[in-house]
């Protein structure tokens, strides 16, 4: 399958990520947080002085919150062990050529550039803690799309920039979105004007490539009335013995009318603490598809939101979680129905394998008012071995009797008959039932792109070796 | 009366209470275990609860298992402890609702009947007492057999967040029963508790302690009532059943308290290798009615069958919290809990199947319905799963809506006019957990209670 | 519609404050911004905590337990997790006082 070849080259699967680049960072902050850092980050920015309150305020905002008490075990986390900010250049490259050696070197192993001459309107990326590229083709640009690094955003559309930051997800929000407005950096600023149309998708990629590392990107996305367009970020990590830290913020305004579909494919190394917080706003007759995949990282906590706040809106979310030995996947998401007529789903799919533990943890509410409110959530947790584990955990709060919720999850293992099954057909064992895993992920493996798709079978198969017998 | 009122020093700040409160239940309680005799077992175990009580903080809205109903504006100093002085009622004596009650079930194996906590009525099936049924109150099984109790009283598992109000019920019981079935007896007939409270501003603390051994068989029913009170009055409860061996238990809870009434209801069923428990609560009244029922499937080949429902009018709020607890392999156990609300009710289910690890080949099953008929009711409902098994078969589902339009418009286009057609998709909505309680005279009593309130809308 | 009431003294507000007054047991926030007093239920609708502990930005309010954001002339909601307005009610100086009208 000569498509295969080129696929592979994406890196999804972590026998290939797994390499380190020899960095020789710009600047690196010292290890730990403090004031200081933080208005280290903000004068390397060069920022206006209202970010730099905005962020020593969230700063103490995340001394003042308690940790989460509910979830993972997010104390283990020493958050006084880790880089909060490393710049690896001075700035940041339009062109693909201009990027240095090294790190162009990391991305191409990952198959970035690459992929965006075959299938994307536009890509970022992100090494440590800046954008080292973003680009945009010019079809779109002609268009009115801004594609740029969040710090470009702040700098060139001050106003629209201002106007939505912070709204979606406040620092007060919880403590690592209080962390993350402290000390963010990178990520993307993306405006699609009224009734534009990006229907091929717009591409992000982070990476992490430093020993106790810290990455906190946030990243701002207006669509605007009648838009469309398609949001995908992947995110890599080598795998060291300490432990790294990504907290990301990811705010959206989806407007009337317009459609918007976030895809996340995070595979970070199993000492990566991923907690992100993601969520939507969605005016009326707007559509939003949170596509979450989580398969790597240590702990993830993780909850895609939808704010249905029009009339008519619709919100969904497909998340996908792959446990395997020491990872525990906390996700799930949230659809919170404050109009009327508004309409949800929530498919949620996990697989924990060997010691590994993967939680759905949802909310549905609905506001009285918003009458003619549907919402559907379905959570399938498979099971593959006796030391694994899965929990199931949805908040259900209804104030509106005019309307209709339903939750139904279930637990299995797979199942001996359709081993026996798939066995009397000629499979072995280990492809009978990575068959069925991968019959089990298919509702969601197909939203994704066709490449990512491809990759996540692939990953599966790869994770199943050796997992039976 | 006034020697036994908790009404000490008023709260200002409720989270300096516990102290200033722990003083003069203190009080009123030493008070009370002054005014009966009481064997020391029961004392013991008092003092034990209530060492809890003061050393367990109040829960706060912050835990989860008490996010939506606030423990903060409970007051247990501020209630007065039952006393029990005088003679019993003769039968014809008893309150109207009571008797009505008895005559409504002829065919009872035992009937025991409380008011205010104090004991009025007692009596047993005389061939079960030769067979060796116990059916008596704690203090006189404390008495002759405190060895028997000893095993069994509050011996259950008791999760971090009940235990305040574990602690309370045990330090301020008023009065429970022990029914202990030996082993391979089979009562046919239910034993039947009625608890009747029209005491203003009191706190009664009630407890049944079920025990059934190898292979015995037994159902037993627990009536709450009270008429309307001025002065809000506080209900405590606690339920314990060992089902040993091959045992097979029914109860029911059936909780109609008129308004000014606060319930918690604590419940704990363990149930031994092939042991069967059909536990049923029923809740209609008070103003805040809690449950805490809990299944330990201990035994393997345990089954637990779990059904609820409630009607909430006005503004009745309504908690149960229900744990499955599969501790051990090949058990069972099946939940459904309905509810419907209408006015500004609100509703609250809390479900967690928990299964241990190696406790393989476990089928846990739980459902939530709500039906909300008003559009200022509301309901939240929380069912939740940890696996720690991976032969399992389990799942949940649960769901909030309204009545079924389409059938609506169906039986009004059968000349039904819209109430009525709403009544009986209500009754419909109810009947798969209705027809499974036991018992024809509470099932028709349960029946036209919550005809009354439908018709009150 | 009733009159308007007294609820403080304006020496008792200062500008750029949030100040919690109660009339008929109805909790209100006050604020003053340049030279209005705005007044504004005292709960921020997300989830009940008092407004009056959080902080004047511009002309909207910030509750300080999880960064909604309300309008302070409308009570409409600028900033998630609040989704709805928080109610408003009329408000003036009166030499010396501050006066409110509610229902």
């Amino acid at each position: 399958m000569p498509q295969n070849e080129t696929i592979r080259d994406l890196g999804l699967d972590e026998y290939k990520y797994s390499f380190v680049t020899d960095e020789k960072p710009f600047f690196k902050a010292q290890k730990g947080l403090s004031e200081e850092v933080v208005r280290q980050i903000s004068a390397h920015k060069g920022e206006p002085e209202w970010m730099l309150e905005f962020r020593l305020k969230a700063l103490e905002i995340f001394y003042a919150k308690p940790l989460p008490d509910w979830g993972g075990d997010v104390a283990s986390l020493d958050l006084n062990d880790i880089y909060y900010y490393l710049k690896p250049q001075d700035h940041m490259e339009r062109s693909w050529d201009d990027v240095p050696q090294e790190i162009k070197q990391t991305f191409e192993r990952l198959g970035i550039p690459e992929a965006e001459r075959k299938i994307l309107a536009g890509v970022g990326a992100q090494f440590e803690s800046e954008m080292v590229y973003h680009s945009l083709k010019e079809e779109w640009t002609e268009q009115g799309i801004i594609f740029e690094s969040i710090e470009d955003g702040l700098k060139l559309y001050p106003e629209i920039f201002r106007e939505y930051f912070a709204t979606v997800v406040p620092p007060q929000d919880n403590k690592f979105a209080a962390l993350n407005s402290a000390v963010w950096s990178g990520g993307s600023f993306v405006y699609i004007p009224k009734g534009v149309n990006v229907d091929i998708p717009l591409q992000a990629y982070f990476r992490v490539n430093s020993e106790q590392m810290g990455q906190f990107e946030r990243t701002l996305i207006i669509c605007e009335e009648g838009a469309q367009a398609h949001y995908i970020e992947g995110c890599t990590a080598p795998s060291y013995t300490s432990d790294s830290f990504h907290s990301g913020v990811i705010e959206i305004i989806v407007k009337a009318g317009a459609r918007f579909r976030y895809t996340t494919i995070q595979n970070w190394s199993h000492n990566m603490y991923n907690l992100v917080t993601q969520r939507a706003m969605v005016h009326e007759n707007a559509n939003m598809e949170w596509v979450d995949g989580n398969l790597g990282s240590k702990l993830t906590m993780k909850y895609p939101s939808c704010y249905l706040v029009g009339e008519g809106a619709h919100g969904e979310i497909l998340s996908i979680a792959y446990a395997s030995d020491g990872q525990h996947q906390d996700t799930g998401g949230k659809v919170i129905h404050a109009a009327p007529r508004t309409t949800s789903q929530i498919v949620s799919k996990s697989i924990s394998k060997g010691t590994g533990r993967s939680s759905y943890r949802g909310l549905c509410k609905v506001y009285e008012g918003a009458v003619g409110s549907k919402s559907n959530v379905e959570c399938d947790a498979l099971l593959l071995d006796e030391t694994s584990r899965t929990d199931t955990y949805p908040y259900i709060e209804i104030d509106e009797n005019m309307s209709s919720i339903g939750h139904e999850a279930s637990v299995s293992k797979v199942g001996e008959e359709q081993l026996f099954y798939l066995m009397s057909r000629g499979l072995s064992e280990q492809e009978a039932m990575t068959m069925v895993v991968r019959g089990f992920i298919e509702p969601i493996a197909k939203e994704l792109p066709l490449e990512y798709a491809i990759e996540l079978n692939r990953l599966i198969e790869l994770e199943m070796e050796g997992s039976v017998g | 009366m006034a020697e036994g009122t908790m009404t000490g020093d008023t709260r200002t700040d409720t989270e300096s209470a516990p102290a200033a409160g722990a003083d003069a239940i203190a009080r009123g309680l030493a008070s009370y275990v002054r005014s009966v005799y009481e064997p020391t077992l029961l004392t013991r175990l008092r003092r034990e609860g209530w060492k809890t009580f003061v050393d367990t903080p109040m829960p706060t809205r912050k835990a989860e298992e008490w996010r939506y109903t606030d423990l903060s504006t409970l007051e247990p100093e501020s209630y007065v402890p039952v006393t029990c002085e005088g003679e019993r009622l003769p039968v014809e004596r008893l309150p109207e609702p009571v008797r009505e009650a008895m005559e409504s079930d002829r065919d009872r194996a035992g009937v025991m009947v409380r008011h205010n906590g104090c004991l009025e009525h007692l009596r047993l099936d005389s061939a079960l007492e030769a067979k060796g049924v116990v059916y008596a109150p704690l203090e006189e099984v404390a008495d002759h057999r405190p060895d028997l109790l000893e095993r069994f009283l509050f011996r259950s598992d008791v999760a971090p967040m009940e235990q305040k109000l574990w602690g309370l019920h045990a330090a301020l019981l008023s009065g429970g029963y022990f029914l202990y079935v030996p082993a391979g007896v089979d009562v046919e007939h239910p034993v039947h508790a009625f608890r009747y409270l029209d005491q203003e501003g009191s706190v009664v603390s009630t407890h049944s302690l079920i025990v059934a051994e190898a292979g015995a068989r037994v159902t037993c029913i627990d009536e709450y009532v009270s008429p309307d009170l001025e002065r809000e009055s506080l209900s405590l409860n606690g339920v314990e059943i060992f089902g040993a061996d091959g045992a097979t238990v029914s109860y029911l809870a059936v909780q109609q308290y008129g308004r000014g009434v606060k319930h918690f209801s604590m419940q704990h069923s363990n149930t031994g290798r092939d042991s069967t428990l059909n536990g049923f609560n029923v809740t209609l009244g008070a103003d805040l009615a809690r449950a805490d029922v809990t299944s330990h499937l201990e035994g393997e080949g345990a089954r637990s069958e779990m059904l609820a429902l409630w009607f909430g009018d006005r503004n009745q709020h309504f908690d149960h919290h229900t744990l499955q607890h599969h501790e051990a392999p090949s058990a069972h156990s099946d939940l459904l809990y309905k509810g419907a609300l209408t006015a500004r009710s609100s509703s609250v289910f809390r479900g967690l199947i928990r299964v241990a690890e190696g406790a393989q080949l476990t089928d846990a099953y739980q459902t939530n319905r709500n039906l909300l008929l008003s559009p200022n009711a509301s309901a939240v409902t929380l069912p939740n799963l940890e696996i720690g098994a991976d032969d399992v078969r389990c799942s949940h589902g649960a769901s909030v809506g309204q009545v079924d339009e389409t059938m609506l418009f169906y039986l009004m286009s059968r000349g039904l006019t819209r109430k009525k057609a709403e009544r009986l998709l209500v009754f419909g909505f109810f009947e798969e957990v209705l027809e499974r309680i036991p018992g024809e005279g509470v099932r028709s009593r349960i029946r036209s209670s919550i005809e009354t309130k439908i018709q009150a809308r | 519609m009733s009159d308007f009431r007294t609820v403080a003294r304006l020496e008792d507000v200062p500008p750029g404050t949030l100040v919690p007054v109660e009339l008929d047991g109805e909790k209100i926030v006050l604020a003053h911004v340049g030279e209005r007093v705005y007044a504004l239920h005292d709960q921020c609708s997300h989830e009940e905590y008092p407004l009056s502990s959080g902080e004047l930005v511009g002309d909207q309010v910030t509750c300080v337990l999880h960064g909604a954001r309300f309008d302070l002339e409308t009570g409409t909601p600028r900033a998630l997790p609040a989704v709805r307005p928080v109610k408003t009610y009329q408000a003036r100086v009166e030499g010396e006082e501050v006066q409110v009208r509610i229902g």
